[in-house]
């Protein structure tokens, strides 16, 4: 109990982390990035290369992996999403093309066989039969330190209000004199630095895979499509039920059902409440 | 109806010239003409859909996937004769159409992509946890009996199978039903406005393509000869049939036909230099270029071409 | 006058001979994927022994050719793989590093070309079975590794000598991945660990091969209160290794880890494996090598400077069985007559001695040969032995086991053994 317990807390503040780069996009963007699976493809790989083999100190590789995840958001917006005009369904469509290329890219880089990632922080911890590897507890507090930094950001800082502003409605944002272009490509770097971030804590929690931008993605698109667009409470609530149910249905009924639930989760809730559980609010 | 002489004349050359082609290339070039035979079926089917009504479904592999698994099973497992088994795939996948179709009805855009998203990662699931003494679990099925053996014989068999589904939805396209499908797509409420039942429309348009996909689905796993939910039930999968559609031009039947052609000897005329993954690489990009470049597809490059010619005439 | 058009005439022919001798030549078609440790083992078998036959003048005074078809592992694209190299390429043999599932997609169209194909690195009894129950269709087709029957017959060996006798452990708990090769091992080692090794198994847990997250698969396995865990894994398989290390979880297990089978794997899991022990097809890493073997790898070495440093067993295969297969092509004067190819392809016998002791035997098992230890026949499959001393040919497998410093070594069957069987050292001995 107490192993499903942890496993669930920690499992679900990476689920978070992941999830909120995803949600950014979506409700201030207005569109779905189904590229966003390779900023944590791209941010984890970016890590090994530095961190493991060039042996670059773990903070540098983390900081790499921002910056490489930043980078790619921007490119993004400006070369895709923005000659595209905001039409949902050519971004949907071209960043999956993307997200396949980006995936070539690896392999052909790295080659097709799995990376380990070493830990992080090195070591475990044994509570009453439940084993808490450091590096998962240092993932899920920095997951948490950097959710609520965004959530200072967007609630304190200028921009971040004018990321709310545009969010609710672009339109009006504009007329009151934001500059939606550069908010926007704010948020996509700030996405791109989350999902980079997400994943290299996913990658240590796993492994490091050329075709490990799918499952983050479901989940995330699961986290969104549950919590209803551009919440942050709802994004955090949403990401803890996903990890919880994933670690019960494994623990207690079977592991390869894990999934399952998901995505019956994803189906029940849009066909039932399109609006998501928590409806919309601000970001 | 308006059909015109000069379209009939078309098909009717490109009939002929798939009816020679055995006499022209090698073994090896029929062989890449099968598989971008089944992917022009199963692009002609998400377009159908999504190209049409502006549905856009990420879950088409689910249909496929309905339509092989349950012809796979019923000759592999229970020793149904395949005569038998590839109509019940196919009212199996239809049945599949109508379960898509449900969410459908209640929401548009982005979510409905995922949620046939959804239903694509279900079935991956499912099928490696339930039955998997029937499904074959993760690995799936080997040694399902085959329609054909020999190049020429499958060419033949996929080519009849893939040119009558794209005459009959070309013919369908032109009646009145087949436009109000693509005015679906233009603006829902106008549809509606005029009097048109939207739900019956798009239910036609759901059922259609599932009809093609399983047929399809269930043709093309007994020209493989084997099943897995791997290659079936998967990103790249759903990739390559929507980046095939959209690369010939979504919206029409010789788009997706083009597009699966393109992208099928594209990928094959790289195998000599590219062997692994660079290949995707190479293909995606270019899948990519010409989505950003021109999203109407290579068809309206085409028309854009013949255009150019006409006026400087 | 006629000095001259006899000139012309010897000309011309000549010119026809060199022409034919150029155009004639033996084209081998590699099938398997070339972003794998796997695949590239084999190709690269495969390409030193070519080079060494063409410098030796060729086969039949014809020069070898290799061409490659990926397959990504990938039961589809290894069709199309099969496909392209039959069809377009038309080559006269094909040598295959491909992983279980893929070869059996692809058999069927091997079935139907007639083309003769030698299978490095699968090892599914199920296609030693078609052989037996089909020797027309499957006349074509050899497989020089071990069957995993016969894998998996000498690891419950093993458990009895070592994990019981010696550990004194008594139950099990099987992790298995959902694969052809996981489903047949597990089938195998569920039925005999009991019977002759007297180890109760507990409990069966199967996973996807994309699993990432074995956290809960681990607790679910100590649950079940079993001494010690059996794991199948041969796909993605420095995944479950590692995460057994980093979780530091505090029971010992042994089993199938294909990629500890790679020297890579020390680097691949950051030095997260040590401890891991695996059952390794002949010859694995740690295993001590007869000059011959030694000789194709320091080749190898010299020539390849990317992964894999060492080629795993099947590039031995590859190098090894790729000769035997042009050996049996000049006795039966080509690949065209598939049955003389065949005939000629089970005499052929290859015996390796180390310090004047057999050590490695490629050959293969006679249509009628029944193995004295499993009492059945297996056809077309790579000879091997099941009882000491090994004497017969080398043993099916053997036990290599990574320690913590990051050394490797064998430690079971004894005679081929450099290592003692270990627990790491988070783990608390019984």
């Amino acid at each position: 109990m107490l192993q499903i317990l942890i496993q669930g807390f920690l499992l679900s503040g990476l689920y978070a982390l992941i999830a909120m780069g995803f949600t950014l996009i979506f409700s201030v963007g207005r569109v779905l990035d189904l590229a966003y699976g390779a900023y944590l493809l791209i941010g984890g790989y970016t890590y090994f290369h530095f961190s493991q083999t060039l042996g670059f100190p773990a903070a540098a590789g983390l900081a790499l992996a921002a910056v490489v995840g930043c980078a790619m958001g921007l490119a993004k917006f400006r070369l895709i999403v923005k000659p595209l005009g905001g039409g949902h369904v050519a971004v949907e469509i071209s960043t999956l093309i993307l997200a396949v290329v980006l995936q070539a890219g690896v392999v052909l880089v790295f080659g097709d066989s799995s990376k380990i990632l070493l830990p992080i922080v090195p070591g475990v911890e044994r509570l009453e039969g439940a084993t808490v590897p450091y590096s998962n507890l240092l993932a899920a507090v920095a997951s948490w330190i950097i959710l609520l930094g965004l959530y200072c950001f967007v609630r304190f800082t200028h921009t971040g209000r004018a990321m709310q502003a545009v969010s609710m409605d672009a339109r009006g944002a504009v007329i009151s004199g934001i500059d939606s272009d550069r908010i926007n490509a704010i948020t996509w770097m700030i996405s791109g630095a989350l999902g980079a971030l997400g994943g290299v804590f996913f990658a240590s929690y796993t492994q490091l895979y050329p075709g490990m931008w799918v499952a983050p993605l479901i989940i995330s698109v699961a986290v969104v499509i549950v919590g209803g667009i551009g919440s942050i409470i709802g994004t955090l609530v949403v990401a803890h039920i996903v990890g919880f149910m994933e670690i019960t249905v494994s623990a207690l009924i079977a592991p390869e059902l894990r999934g399952v639930v998901t995505m019956l989760l994803i189906i029940g809730v849009l066909v039932l409440r399109p609006r998501g559980l928590f409806g919309r609010e601000e970001i | 109806m308006r059909l015109r002489w000069h379209h009939l004349a078309l098909w009717a050359a490109l009939v002929l010239g798939m009816l020679l082609l055995p006499y022209l290339v090698g073994n090896g070039t029929l062989r890449t003409m099968i598989f971008a035979n089944y992917l022009a079926i199963f692009a002609i089917s998400w377009d159908v859909l999504s190209g049409r009504t502006g549905y856009v479904s990420f879950g088409h592999p689910f249909l496929i996937g309905i339509g092989a698994y349950t012809t796979a099973i019923l000759t592999k497992r229970f020793d149904v004769p395949v005569e038998i088994s590839i109509p019940l795939a196919v009212v199996a996948t239809m049945v599949g159409g109508l379960i898509v179709l449900l969410p459908a009805l209640r929401i548009k855009g982005s979510y409905f992509a995922l949620v046939t998203l959804a239903f694509m990662e279900l079935m991956y699931q499912l099928v490696q946890v339930i039955r998997p003494d029937l499904t074959g679990g993760t690995r799936g099925m080997s040694g399902l009996p085959t329609l054909t053996r020999g190049a020429v014989n499958g060419f033949y068999l996929s080519t009849a199978l893939m040119l009558a589904i794209a005459i009959s939805m070309w013919l369908l396209m032109r009646t009145r039903l087949g436009i109000a499908l693509a005015a679906i797509g233009m603006n829902e409420e106008s549809v509606r406005g005029s009097g048109l039942s939207v739900t019956r429309l798009k239910t036609f348009a759901f059922i259609t393509s599932a009809f093609i996909a399983g047929l399809g689905g269930a043709f093309y796993i007994h020209y493989l000869g084997s099943i897995a939910p791997r290659a079936l039930f998967d990103i790249n999968f759903l990739f390559t049939i929507i980046v095939a559609a959209l690369i010939g031009g979504a919206g029409t039947v010789v788009g997706p036909l083009i597009g699966a052609f393109f992208l099928t000897f594209l990928l094959e005329f790289l195998r000599p230099y590219l062997p692994g993954a660079e290949r995707y690489f190479v293909y995606g990009g270019m899948a990519l270029l010409i989505y950003m470049y021109q999203p109407k597809g290579i068809i309206a490059l085409f028309e854009a071409g013949l255009g150019r010619l006409g006026r400087s005439r | 006058m006629f000095r001259g058009i006899s000139v012309f005439g010897a000309t011309l022919v000549g010119t026809l001979a060199v022409a034919m001798s150029a155009g004639a030549q033996i084209k081998v078609g590699f099938i398997g994927s070339l972003s794998s440790d796997t695949g590239l083992s084999t190709l690269r078998g495969a390409e030193i022994a070519i080079d060494e036959l063409n410098a030796a003048g060729g086969v039949m005074g014809q020069r070898i050719s290799l061409v490659t078809a990926d397959t990504g592992e990938d039961v589809t694209e290894g069709i199309k793989a099969y496909e392209y190299l039959a069809e377009t390429e038309e080559v006269d043999f094909i040598i295959s590093g491909s992983i279980d599932d893929v070869s059996l997609g692809w058999l069927p169209r091997m079935q139907e070309y007639r083309i003769p194909t030698l299978d490095t690195w699968t090892s599914y009894i199920g296609i030693i079975d078609m052989v037996v129950e089909e020797p027309e269709l499957m006349e074509p087709y050899f497989m020089n590794i071990a069957s995993d029957e016969a894998l998996a017959t000498l690891y419950i060996n093993f458990g009895a000598d070592v994990l019981k006798a010696r550990m004194g452990w008594e139950s099990v708990v099987i992790l298995a991945e959902d694969t052809a090769f996981g489903g047949a091992i597990t089938g195998l080692v569920t039925d005999a660990l009991a019977p002759v090794a007297g180890i109760e198994v507990k409990d069966t847990i199967v996973y996807d091969i994309g699993t990432v997250d074995f956290a809960p698969i681990f607790s679910k396995a100590q649950a079940s209160g079993a001494d010690f865990i059996y794991q199948v894994s041969s796909v993605n398989s420095q995944v479950i290794s590692s995460q057994y290390v980093k979780l530091q979880v505090p029971m010992p297990m042994t089993g199938v880890n294909v990629s500890a089978l790679g020297l890579e794997y020390w680097d691949d899991t950051g030095g997260a494996g040590g401890g891991i022990s695996t059952l390794s097809p002949i010859p694995s890493v740690g295993f001590e090598l007869d000059p011959v073997s030694q000789e194709f790898v320091d080749t190898y070495q010299a020539r390849y400077d990317s992964r894999p440093k060492l080629p795993h067993f099947n590039g031995f295969n590859a190098y090894h069985g790729l000769k035997q297969a042009m050996a049996a092509a000049e006795e039966a004067g080509g690949f065209g007559d598939v049955s003389a190819w065949a005939a000629a392809m089970e005499r052929q016998d290859l015996k390796l001695e180390k310090d004047g002791k057999l050590w490695l035997r490629y050959g293969f098992w006679g249509r009628d040969q029944i193995e004295p230890v499993t009492q059945r026949t297996y056809p077309h499959n790579a000879l091997f032995d099941l009882e000491p001393p090994y004497d017969f040919a080398q043993p099916s497998m053997v036990v290599v086991q990574w320690q913590e410093d990051g050394s490797v070594g064998v430690v079971y069957p004894p005679e081929y053994a450099n290592m003692d069987f270990s627990v790491p050292s988070w783990v608390p001995v019984k």
